[in-house]
């Protein structure tokens, strides 16, 4: 597991604290009952904060699992976004 | 964000819950958590739940939450919640600023009614509008048009209406400006998108401020004060009395501000003490000066001698007989803060930041937060000059032959109220506030009172107390439960300003005869602070207790010394 996906992990277990951590790698909104918009936008705002760089809210219809929201991070990743 | 997610998952899951509703119009989305997250650091050992109301209906959510068995309210008012219009998700615009008005003061009516029919044991924090209006008005945007200066004018005078309720209290809205800028309060993007009008800072900063509001820290009851070069400018023993000095001429005015604050938390019922190394002769002829803005009347006790100031805090905290912890020490010299906090953990230590004046603002508003208070009781207007009389009261009676004829001529009279009512804020200040004499140290919200207030078979009973030296006011409350010839008391407290009185005895005394009680249980519990009532049990049962306990009618008689108080029933409750 690289250090993107390792902080990403991190936001989850805030934003998802009973759900088991193996669970989380493949966690999606179908997957987790309690992962509702309110779940995304918050989600959102820890990530902002773990990764120092803010997340399109335009998006977040489309950043439904962890998968997606580590492509999102792929996609905007910045020499700043990867020091810890 | 993260730290207040995580706080609230190590939040408790046992224990009476601390229930609040949140009551704004907009998603409360992080407003929800981290006003959560700050309720849960106030209430460490018990879980907080936040419930959120209707999007867009407030007095509807202010309706529902007056059903409810909670607590507290936090209402976060925006403008939209005055009319929709006045919001930037909304695309109306009104035809004339009349018609707006209008719409504004049927909004604030149907709100003002929804918050006063709530009950009065539900603490309610509000906020009111703390984001910017849209620019719709005809003016630029660095003139104040009349239509938002009416609007200000509104909600001005419905705080100032509603502030007078008992247990409402409004953000202080400067206060917040420093806490949260203005200009970085506003997200129109999580506005538009989410419907949470604020940045996450912004959202932050209001839970904090209305958590504060809904569960604010016990005041501090005294203030003890250096003199040289912290009451007044200069040192007495080189400049003399009149050389001294703490006004503007002398461009010493920082002292004058802090001696008129500590004139002022001595009106509200701070208690204010002085320990000074100095020569008692001098410091009594400064306090004869009459431009002095602490009036030597409002002082006591001075310790004033070359001693260590460990020593005058300990006889100043048991003149006024409380604890350390109660208490600010003040002084200019770090080295005396810090003897007396070595000496006395628990007590707050400010420095007096002599010539420095950002930082003397700021010790000024940090000494206003300590001991600030809702509101200020009858009471407090007694306790400076009942703690000097208490003095002169243990002084006389410690005087062992003498005591009894002392306590039979001190025309000592108790006023027992059975019929309290459950919103006299004093009763339960009383009870979170007293820690020497306190049945178990269980402390209470409004709402936790009120529900134990009308249990089955529940009863109160509050005692004020006067003798030849002064009245104390109410000083004593005991609340429990008649189950037939037994009774149950849960909470006992009594004020150390009463001790030596045998207020005591005749609390009990008077429990007896009025239910014509065989058996008093007790749900003690010892605490780190509750001594003297464990020393009282003690002299009533032949040993300290350790968990709840009873004792007979027949016991108590046997160990009830002479009691001489003047007993009068005020009011008559269940």
């Amino acid at each position: 597991m690289n250090d993107v996906d390792a902080r990403l992990l991190r936001c989850f277990r805030v934003v998802f604290p009973n759900v088991a951590e193996t669970d989380l790698r493949t966690a999606s909104q179908d997957s987790i009952e309690t992962w509702d918009s309110v779940a995304t936008i918050t989600l959102a705002n820890v990530i902002e904060d773990e990764f120092h760089r803010p997340v399109d809210f335009e998006r977040l219809d489309e950043l439904t699992s962890f998968d997606r929201f580590r492509e999102y991070l792929a996609e905007k990743a910045t020499p700043e976004m990867d020091a810890p | 964000m993260t730290e207040a997610l995580e706080i609230i998952q190590k939040a408790p899951r046992e224990g009476a819950t601390f229930d609040v509703v949140l009551a704004c119009g907009f998603t409360p989305l992080h407003l929800r958590t981290f006003l959560r997250a700050h309720l849960q650091q106030r209430f460490p050992s018990r879980p907080v739940n936040v419930a959120e109301g209707l999007y867009g209906d407030v007095p509807g959510t202010l309706a529902g939450a007056a059903k409810q068995p909670v607590q507290a309210i936090a209402l976060a008012l925006e403008w939209p919640d005055l009319d929709p219009r006045l919001g930037f998700r909304s695309s109306g615009i009104w035809r004339t600023e009349t018609e707006l008005h209008e719409t504004v003061d049927a909004a604030l009516a149907r709100l003002s009614d929804a918050i006063l029919a709530l009950p009065a044991h539900v603490r309610v924090a509000v906020s009111l509008p703390t984001t910017p209006l849209p620019p719709l008005f005809h003016t630029t945007g660095w003139q104040a048009s009349t239509a938002e200066l009416l609007l200000d004018q509104k909600l001005s005078i419905f705080a100032a209406t509603l502030a007078q309720r008992r247990g409402l209290s409004f953000v202080n809205f400067r206060r917040l400006e420093e806490d949260s800028p203005p200009a970085s309060r506003y997200d129109l993007r999580s506005d538009l998108l989410t419907g949470l009008p604020y940045t996450v800072a912004h959202a932050d900063a209001l839970a904090a401020a209305l958590g504060r509001l809904l569960a604010p820290a016990v005041p501090k009851k005294g203030v003890i004060t250096d003199l040289d070069d912290t009451l007044w400018d200069g040192i007495l023993g080189d400049a003399g009395p009149e050389g001294v000095s703490w006004d503007l001429a002398s461009h010493q005015h920082l002292h004058g501000l802090y001696q008129k604050m500590l004139a002022g938390l001595s009106e509200q019922g701070v208690l204010i003490g002085v320990a000074s190394k100095n020569d008692p002769d001098l410091v009594d002829r400064v306090f004869q000066r009459p431009d002095l803005l602490l009036p030597r009347a409002r002082v006591f006790p001075l310790e004033v001698h070359w001693n260590a100031k460990s020593g005058s805090v300990a006889r100043i905290l048991d003149a006024w007989n409380i604890g350390a912890d109660s208490v600010v020490f003040v002084d200019d010299s770090p080295m005396e803060l810090a003897e007396v906090a070595a000496a006395h953990p628990g007590i707050q230590c400010l420095r007096f930041p002599k010539g420095d004046y950002a930082a003397t603002l700021a010790m000024l508003r940090e000494l206003g937060d300590l001991a600030g208070k809702d509101y200020v009781s009858a009471e407090d207007a007694l306790r400076a000059e009942s703690i000097r009389q208490s003095a002169d009261f243990r002084r006389q009676a410690a005087d062992g032959a003498a005591t009894e004829t002392f306590l039979a001529q001190a025309n000592a009279r108790i006023e027992a109220d059975w019929g309290a009512s459950a919103n006299d804020q004093r009763v339960l200040e009383l009870v979170n506030k007293t820690n020497q004499f306190n049945l178990n140290g269980i402390r209470f919200t409004e709402a936790d009172w009120q529900a134990r207030l009308v249990q089955p078979g529940a009863f109160t009973v509050v005692f004020s107390y006067d003798d030849k030296f002064g009245p104390l006011g109410k000083i004593a409350v005991m609340q429990g439960t008649r189950q037939g010839a037994r009774l149950c008391i849960a909470v006992w407290v009594m004020s150390c300003r009463a001790f030596s009185r045998r207020i005591e005895h005749q609390c009990l005394k008077l429990l007896f005869e009025r239910f014509e009680a065989a058996e008093i249980r007790f749900e003690f519990a010892p605490t780190p602070r509750n001594g003297p009532l464990q020393q009282f049990f003690a002299d009533l049962t032949g040993h300290p207790p350790c968990a709840p306990f009873a004792i007979t009618r027949e016991q108590f008689a046997e160990h009830c010394p002479p009691l001489y108080h003047q007993v009068v029933a005020s009011r008559e409750g269940a």
